[in-house]
């Protein structure tokens, strides 16, 4: 376990080190709030929109996507380091693969809580409710940091396939459909067409449930809008977790 | 004889008072290559940015194919070739792309352009990978890419910042057969290097400049004469013969006795050099002393850069 | 006519750099298609709002934001390719040549009008594709992919202005959510009365608000969508002042050599 506690304080290097390296990740989700909320605020003005505040609808969805996105950087990282050169002196030591990427995707968790609170902060300074007070916060945290490190398992089965950097764009590509194909502009009542259908099947959408128990829903007592999304990350994790293994395994044969 | 290059009381300031170029004259004659020699740092990238327009001096004046860097900045960029100490070429670009992008820089028209660029690949060897990417090429094959570049408009002078740092010794050799070709042609570089060999084997001239100022101009061989002679060294298989070894070889040169670390060695310090090894073996063997090995020591520009500057030319032993 | 030929040689360059990487790609063509698939669908049932404007299609609507979303990404990416030359050199390599100053800033701007050419024809043909309707008929699509290409001069002129003043590939990377507060402060999406207040107000200052509703206008064959003239003034003269900008940052970093 050093190793991954190395590892992880290696890929905080990135953000400690570097000045403002954290400054785009969370000014991205924040700007997007504000920009979404101002453009499509009136929409809560629809029969079935289940709250009067556009912001609290929005805020969970910006908290995902900063999270999201910092998990797909780590699979950009691991591609940088893979081209070059320095995630073959990993290779090279004596550790079991899998422990070469538990540091850094820790890495991105820990970073990922830094836009997740200043979208919170920001939404909440600007009128944002919060329904579903402490429990629902840290339902929205868990599902932050836990779609972070689904991202961050895309990210690295990315990295290793493609091994570049010019991977780069799909990482975020994959991290933005599957945040955005599901109720993130509107409730599923509201949608029409191919995107109600694929917000349906989206697992993420169920994640976005969950994390909207904080500023829309409140927290259900039967938990019914909480272990889908657990569910869905579990099972995202478990599938992204085992493409990205096998990858890994792959390399330096 | 014309002056390619002229530089009169040269000077550089950067931020907090450092000064890069401290005064420099030099003059760099029509059709020679001057090797621009001193270590990391001393100022050598400097003044090839200020005579290629990219830097502005903060005094003093230059001039390079008769036009000021300063005042007359389009007619010097009109004349001159650049290859930089970094290859500045596109690596999303073939090097046909950038041959004929520079000759359009440059006004070569469309069919021009593209003649030039044929040609110019042929003569440094990348016509079969002329039509892939850069950013697949060696080092070696970026160099020459950049040489080429620089030679597309056949400028009057062509400024070459350490074309060889970082190659294998092929690629090198290549580089230096090509400065060869173009002096041969006519055309004056000025090239700047840390690399001893590569100063002595191209140059006509050479400059060491050190801290910004110039500390020694000439010839590899008169630069060299003026910190001493050569030395030729002997080892005598028996030292129990070392004193009438020194009395056969006395009027050969100034000779350095054998000495308690070293009491089969002995050295003659003569201008002649090599010339002098067939005397002195034949001195001894006349003698009746038995000689094991010979070898020759010559100054080099970096004896020549510690007799003016008290320390060593970083890379000497490197190139 | 020498200085045309190193503009349209710097232009052809810019271009084709641009699609031999897919890093470059995907945010100046895809990106911008997914969010308005997301956009058109997920908040269509907006039409329903008291006060929406009558509109043919609901994807034609929003498509007119996709295309100023569109003009920013590739003004931006002028930018971020001008840094990388700062950065990595190759810049020096074009002003040790004997072209003007001035021609190194529009050879770069030639390859993002050039650019937006292509990007604009292409958000069109696919938006038809999916069901885009446009009353402009050739005149009107012709309109818009005009006033897009000047919108994206323009951008590519403020941000190749920021590159040649501070030379930082990093800087310019991430500038794109600042680029963005330039969308949502415009009707990019959304009627302008049906912004939230604040924006509605803020989006009357906004340059680009008068070309998002331009381009509605050509797009709809009907003024009273959008004034396509207020667009092309708009677009005309965020475009003069991006290339004076640019060209001034330019001469300022040469005196400072």
């Amino acid at each position: 376990m050093s190793v991954a506690v190395t590892l992880w304080r290696r890929s905080l290097n990135e953000v400690l080190r570097v000045r403002g390296a954290l400054l785009p990740a969370t000014v991205a989700p924040v700007v997007f709030m504000l920009g979404i909320t101002g453009q499509f605020g009136r929409l809560t003005g629809l029969e079935g929109f289940p709250t009067d505040s556009y912001l609290s609808w929005i805020v969970p969805l910006s908290c995902l996507q900063g999270a999201g996105f910092a998990g797909a950087a780590t699979g950009s990282n691991l591609a940088r380091d893979i081209e070059q050169g320095w995630f073959d002196r990993l290779l090279v030591a004596p550790v079991p693969r899998p422990l070469l990427v538990v540091g850094p995707i820790l890495g991105a968790v820990t970073r990922s809580l830094v836009p997740a609170t200043v979208v919170l902060l920001v939404g909440f300074a600007l009128g944002a409710e919060l329904t579903g007070g402490v429990a629902g916060l840290l339902a929205l945290y868990f599902a932050c940091a836990a779609f972070c490190a689904t991202a961050a398992l895309w990210g690295i089965f990315m990295a290793v396939t493609f091994r570049t950097q010019q991977a780069g764009p799909l990482m975020q590509q994959g991290v933005f459909l599957a945040v955005f194909l599901s109720t993130a502009y509107t409730p599923a009542v509201l949608l029409r067409g191919w995107l109600a259908e694929a917000a349906e099947l989206n697992p993420i959408t169920h994640v976005l449930e969950m994390a909207r128990q904080a500023t829309v829903t409140g927290i259900e007592p039967s938990l019914a809008h909480t272990y889908p999304g657990i569910l869905a990350l579990l099972g995202l994790a478990a599938v992204l977790g085992a493409l990205a293994m096998a990858g890994l395994s792959r390399m330096g044969r | 004889m014309n002056a390619a290059v002229e530089v009169h009381q040269l000077v550089r300031e950067f931020k907090g008072g450092i000064r890069a170029v401290d005064g420099l004259d030099l003059e760099v004659r029509d059709g020679e290559i001057y090797g621009f020699l001193g270590p990391n740092g001393a100022g050598k990238t400097t003044v090839v940015r200020i005579l290629t327009t990219l830097l502005r001096p903060t005094a003093g004046h230059a001039r390079v194919a008769g036009h000021d860097v300063v005042g007359e900045g389009d007619a010097v960029r009109r004349a001159i070739g650049v290859a930089l100490q970094e290859a500045a070429i596109d690596p999303l670009m073939t090097g046909r792309e950038l041959l004929r992008m520079q000759g359009a820089l440059h006004g070569l028209r469309g069919g021009e352009a593209r003649e030039r660029a044929a040609a110019l690949l042929e003569r440094v060897g990348l016509t079969e990978a002329a039509d892939r990417r850069v950013g697949g090429y060696s080092g070696g094959m970026r160099r020459r890419l950049d040489l080429a570049l620089a030679l597309v408009h056949r400028p009057h002078v062509l400024f070459l910042d350490e074309p060889t740092t970082g190659l294998d010794p092929t690629s090198r050799a290549a580089l230096w057969r090509e400065v060869r070709a173009l002096h041969e042609d006519g055309t004056t570089v000025f090239l700047t290097t840390q690399y001893l060999e590569e100063a002595e084997q191209l140059a006509d001239r050479v400059g060491i400049i050190a801290r910004g100022k110039l500390v020694a101009e000439g010839t590899p061989e008169s630069l060299k004469a003026r910190v001493g002679e050569p030395t030729v060294h002997v080892e005598i298989s028996d030292p129990q013969r070392g004193r009438r070894a020194c009395e056969a070889l006395a009027g050969l040169g100034a000779v350095e006795r054998p000495t308690e670390r070293a009491p089969t060695r002995i050295g003659v310090r003569t201008a002649a050099g090599r010339a002098a090894i067939a005397p002195i073996v034949r001195a001894l063997d006349e003698a009746g002393v038995a000689v094991e090995f010979v070898e020759v020591e010559s100054p080099t520009l970096d004896d020549v850069f510690m007799a003016v500057t008290g320390s060593h030319l970083e890379g000497a032993a490197t190139a | 006519m020498r200085e045309a030929r190193v503009v349209g040689a710097l232009g052809r360059r810019a271009l084709s750099v641009q699609f031999r990487r897919a890093q470059l790609l995907m945010p100046t063509f895809v990106l911008p298609l997914v969010l308005l698939a997301v956009i058109a669908s997920g908040t269509s049932a907006g039409q329903g709002l008291r006060g929406f404007p009558d509109v043919e299609s609901y994807l034609t609507f929003v498509l007119a934001g996709t295309i100023v979303q569109g003009t920013i990404l590739a003004g931006l990416t002028a930018g971020i390719a001008m840094a990388s030359d700062i950065e990595f050199g190759f810049f020096d390599r074009l002003l040790a040549a004997p072209v003007r100053r001035t021609s190194l800033v529009l050879g770069r701007l030639a390859g993002t009008l050039s650019l937006s050419l292509l990007q604009t024809s292409f958000f069109l043909v696919v938006a038809s594709l999916f069901g885009a309707r446009f009353p402009g008929s050739v005149t009107g699509v012709l309109g818009a992919i005009a006033l897009a290409a000047i919108t994206a001069v323009a951008m590519g002129a403020v941000s190749a202005a920021i590159a040649i003043r501070t030379g930082s590939l990093s800087l310019l990377q991430s500038l794109f959510p600042f680029m963005f507060v330039m969308l949502f402060t415009a009707p990019a999406f959304f009627p302008q009365d049906l912004l939230v207040p604040v924006l509605r107000d803020v989006s009357a200052f906004n340059p680009l608000t008068y070309v998002v509703e331009g381009v509605r206008g050509l797009l709809a064959g009907d003024d009273a969508v959008g004034a396509p003239w207020a667009g092309f003034v708009s677009a005309v003269g965020l475009a003069l002042a991006g290339i004076a900008i640019a060209t001034a940052a330019l001469g300022q970093r040469l005196r400072r050599l």
